[in-house]
């Protein structure tokens, strides 16, 4: 009952905003049209590539880059890691490879270090899992 | 404000009650701030008149 009542203050608050939203960009159009005042425009050659949306294909290719720091010897270890959770792989980086202290990974990714190092024994412990597996299907 | 306050509010500012309008202005008031800003400055001016649109404005919403 009270979820259908949050839904009916939501569906008239939701008109209402969007309606009041609207109004309000037309009030602002209109003004500057009648005070002539410059907007800045910047055009996206000016803009530098900083400030520009990253596409899908160029965030995946930063991200395989970003997970090629681990240098793999057995590819089964590597196929393993690359089933990982994406926070558990970065942990497991931030450990291994950069070599940071459970703090300190606690403290760059904003959560407790109990966190951090129970996200690592569940990651190694997958690994472990994944490489037993692995053997049992060759052996 | 709960569903029912913020439905007779509404109400009563369409129908043109002016507390009643004062009440959904402050609601608003973030909204219509956001909007006010014209080459990264605040414009108290056209703060004004976005003001003024909706008070004309406002007793055309159908609720």
């Amino acid at each position: 009952m009270d979820y259908r009542q949050n839904a009916d203050r939501d569906k008239l608050r939701a008109e209402f905003t969007a309606w009041l939203d609207t109004l309000i960009r037309r009030a602002k159009l209109d003004y500057l049209r009648k005070m002539e005042i410059p907007v800045d425009i910047v055009s996206l050659e000016e803009l530098g590539e900083e400030f520009l949306p990253i596409t899908e294909d160029v965030w995946m290719r930063q991200l395989l880059l970003q997970e090629d720091d681990f240098n793999f010897e057995e590819e089964r270890l590597a196929n393993a890691y690359a089933q990982l959770p994406l926070l558990r792989k970065q942990i497991l980086k931030l450990l291994f490879v950069d070599n940071l202290k459970v703090k300190e990974v606690a403290k760059k990714l904003n959560c407790p270090s109990t966190y951090v190092s129970d996200q690592k024994r569940r990651a190694l412990a997958a690994l472990r899992k994944k490489l037993s597996e692995g053997g049992d299907e060759n052996g | 404000m709960d569903k029912d306050t913020f439905r007779i509010t509404l109400q009563g500012a369409v129908a043109g009650n002016h507390d009643d309008f004062l009440r959904i202005i402050t609601l608003y008031e973030p909204l219509i701030n956001n909007h006010c800003y014209i080459n990264g400055k605040f414009d108290e001016d056209l703060h004004q008149y976005i003001l003024m649109h909706i008070a004309l404005k406002i007793s055309k919403f159908i609720i």
